[in-house]
């Protein structure tokens, strides 16, 4: 037996041996080594193979509106791996080489102008660690959901990119003068990590953005940014919040406004609230807030918002020649706060109600708790949004006085 | 490669329908996009909807003890009619794997090797089934309980890097959507996951204590329900409406994780996951279709032999059960059938969402009870009588 299935093999037609169900040891083995090979194969992939050094890995993307009609401009900001790796920035500033190079493209979408890159440089644009995705307020106004789209649906591109809305040209944010950083996108995104200790921005991922526009209710918002220059030098700055209706942005929330609406969209992490007493000016430190919304239904069957903050604060500097440590002014700085915090929610909700733009998720809020009152009130949100009413209870704290308890100079009440 | 009757233990049988189940659970997106927030209950109603199947299956393989599906069809229906369905069952063991390799094939090529073409990867793929199998299934459902832990430590472990951006209150409002939106969300769950454990019936004579079915099938059930109930939740609190529009609300979830912009990109996991979970079911899958088929072309049918007794049981016939025979040509027929048994992924989700409960339940349902209603009707006397 062993003798004829050794010819068999010799004329090299093992497989009708498999096909009889008794597997010869040798055979087999054979037959085993050749598909770890093939196993081996498939694990280099040499495919789809991307190398490194073929790579253009973009960190930051800008979009604009082309000069051509109907077109935008795509600008990526690509690593310069040699030059990031150069050291200090004061060498690469020698030798006059920048960490990154931006590249554009005008074409009438997305993939349209990422391909045509491929006319200008050798290596193949690399969306996995884009950072940030800036669209220019002048596209944002046109249209937002072509860049959006592709952006979301593609496998490359991840959904935890910061979104930023820039008041002029995207790529010119994209090249601004940076000092600290190398590149202009980390240092981007690496201001929109710091944003919770100011609350006064909004920081919005792709992915939050793209809920917020599935939503028939809610109003996307994005954060703003502006190029600024002094001393012959372009800097970036973030300045107001850009909203957003329908895939356009329809307006825009000033510095109060935003952190108005980060009260009631609890987002508001820590920050200062400056008041001003007979004696002269307080500055408290937010340390921490959270904040409830939901829907009520009175007895007459309409539906108010309920609004809960609680607000944890300590005294960070007293300009003035007054104990504030006393539990009177203690409370008449509670009191002072809570105005602070209400008015700031009155302008927001102002300014919501002006642009009949629910930011802060109103609409969300009644569909999940009052389903069946959601369906009646739906069809015509737009108008009855500014209608609806908003009750504030605002709970404050201040917790301590810090490394003081009299003022440094000291004078007023004993 | 002899196999002894018994070589696979109620424990494994319990662990193998996890990983099998599993598979098709990191591809939660259908059920998702049927009844959105409230996915996750679909788990709990599947689950208890399903269990008159594991019923219809476990009465059936009980009254014949020793036998396979394909063993069955021949007692009960008599040589002809018996083949006439188990060819019916063929093409459905043959269908879903051709359906899970090309499912596979779609993510592989989507997401990871857009470049590679996807004759090439369902190739390497079916390779490694053929492999598995030739190393024998019952070292497969050894196998099972690592990859059990495998996945469901993924999705523990995903699940706790999440946490931070999770939003509870996504899942409201509860149990508003239309009914029927339930009864298809419940249909879905029952045929496309669970119902598709009628190709373990294929391994049930070498089950240890092949009578004591019942346990093990609802055990494994309840612990993928459990499974899919958490996936989905967790998807769900994720994503928001977002997991309604996504192709893979898995994948997206998963791929959103950053922990201090380190602990990143966890989607490998997943890949790596769902590959080889997709490799253990099209396993099963395959080698219930190789030996039916086996079965069914073989001269000598399994019955006749049972008639000289048990020893010629666990001989040859039994060996064959380890690795069928035909396994080879199988592979090869189950590979070209998923390269066109769609074009697209669109027509696959069509398909899916319109036509798959109905074609599932044909076989899952349908064909099981009459199989169990004529056998109930002939009698064992009459069932041993074209027996022997």
């Amino acid at each position: 037996m062993k003798k004829y299935l050794n010819i068999k093999y010799k004329k090299a037609l093992p497989l009708l041996k498999y096909f009889s169900g008794n597997f010869h040891k040798k055979a087999f083995r054979s037959a085993a080594f050749l598909l770890c090979m093939l196993n081996i194969l498939c694990l280099c992939s040499c495919w789809s193979q991307r190398e490194l050094d073929k790579l253009a890995i973009v960190l930051g993307t800008g979009l604009d509106v082309g000069d051509l009609p109907d077109t935008l401009k795509l600008t990526a900001q690509i690593v310069k791996t040699s030059e990031i790796n150069s050291g200090s920035s004061s060498k690469s500033s020698t030798n006059g080489g920048k960490a990154y190079v931006n590249i554009s493209y005008t074409e009438n979408s997305v993939l349209a102008a990422v391909r045509g890159i491929t006319h200008m440089q050798n290596r193949k644009l690399y969306f996995t660690h884009n950072e940030v995705l800036i669209l220019s307020s002048e596209l944002a106004k046109l249209d937002l959901s072509e860049g959006l789209d592709a952006f979301t649906r593609d496998y490359e591109a991840r959904m935890n990119v910061n979104i930023l809305i820039s008041k002029g040209k995207a790529a010119e944010i994209l090249a601004e003068d940076v000092e600290l950083e190398k590149m202009p996108a980390l240092h981007i995104a690496g201001m929109m990590d710091n944003q919770k200790s100011n609350s006064e921005t909004v920081v919005v991922t792709l992915r939050d953005f793209v809920i917020a526009t599935l939503s028939k209710a809610t109003a996307a918002v994005a954060p703003m940014i502006e190029l600024q220059e002094a001393d012959g030098k372009k800097h970036v700055i973030l300045k107001d919040t850009a909203v957003f209706k329908h895939g356009m942005m329809i307006g825009t929330f000033g510095k109060t406004e935003t952190r108005g609406l980060l009260w009631v969209t609890n987002k508001a992490g820590s920050g200062y609230i400056t008041v001003d007493t007979q004696w002269g000016q307080v500055v408290l430190e937010l340390l921490h807030s959270t904040s409830k919304l939901k829907p009520v239904k009175a007895k007459d069957g309409t539906i108010h918002m309920e609004l809960t903050i609680y607000e944890d604060g300590a005294i960070q500097s007293n300009e003035t020649t007054e104990d504030m440590s006393k539990i009177k002014n203690v409370e008449m700085l509670k009191a002072k706060m809570r105005e602070s915090i209400n008015s700031d929610i009155e302008y927001s909700l102002m300014q919501a109600r002006t642009l009949s733009a629910d930011v802060f998720g109103f609409g969300e809020a009644i569909r999940r708790d009052y389903p069946k009152e959601w369906d009646k009130m739906k069809d015509n949100w737009d108008t009855l949004f500014p209608s609806i009413e908003l009750e504030t209870h605002i709970n404050v704290e201040l917790r301590s006085t810090g490394g003081l308890i009299k003022p440094i100079v000291p004078g007023g009440e004993q | 490669m002899k196999l002894e009757q018994g070589s696979i233990s109620t424990k494994d049988l319990m662990i193998g329908i996890i990983c099998f189940i599993q598979a098709t659970v990191l591809r939660s997106g259908y059920i998702v996009g049927i009844t959105r927030q409230d996915s996750w209950a679909m788990a709990v109603t599947g689950f208890l909807f399903s269990l008159p199947l594991v019923f219809i299956y476990a009465a059936l393989l009980k009254k014949h003890p020793g036998k396979n599906l394909i063993e069955i069809d021949d007692i009960i229906f008599g040589p002809v009619l018996g083949k006439i369905i188990s060819v019916l069952y063929l093409f459905f063991f043959a269908s879903l794997a051709a359906l899970n390799a090309r499912d596979l094939g779609n993510f592989v090529a989507d997401y990871m090797m857009p470049e590679t073409p996807i004759t090439v990867i369902i190739l390497i793929f079916m390779i490694g089934c053929v492999y598995t199998l030739c190393k024998g299934i019952e070292n497969l459902m050894h196998l099972s309980a690592i990859l059990a832990i495998l996945s469901i430590g993924a999705i523990v472990i995903n699940f706790i890097l999440v946490l931070r951006d999770i939003q509870p209150w996504f899942l409201k409002p509860l149990f508003q959507l239309e009914p029927m939106r339930y009864v298809q969300g419940t249909v879905s769950v029952v045929t496309v996951p669970m119902g598709e454990i009628l190709a373990f019936t294929m391994l049930m004579p070498l089950l240890e204590k092949d009578t004591k079915i019942v346990k093990p099938m609802v055990l494994g059930l309840l612990f993928s329900a459990v499974t899919i109930g958490i996936v989905i939740l967790r998807d769900i609190v994720t994503l928001g409406p977002l997991a309604e529009i996504v192709s893979l609300p898995s994948f997206e979830s998963v791929r959103y994780v950053s922990i201090s912009g380190i602990l990143t990109r966890m989607e490998s996991v997943y890949a790596v996951v769902l590959v080889i979970l997709f490799l253990f079911k099209v396993s099963i899958l395959l080698y219930a279709f190789a030996l039916g088929l086996t079965e069914i072309l073989s001269r000598n049918p399994r019955h006749s032999a049972d008639s000289e007794g048990q020893s010629c049981k666990a001989g040859y016939f039994k060996s064959q059960k380890s690795h069928p025979p035909l396994l080879f040509i199988c592979a090869a027929l189950i590979y070209f059938y998923s390269l066109f048994v769609f074009e697209s992924v669109m027509e696959n989700v069509n398909w899916g969402a319109t036509t798959a409960p109905f074609f599932a339940l044909t076989f899952e349902f349908l064909l099981p009870v009459v199989s169990l209603l004529v056998a109930f009707l002939r009698g064992n006397g009459r069932a041993k009588e074209v027996q022997s």
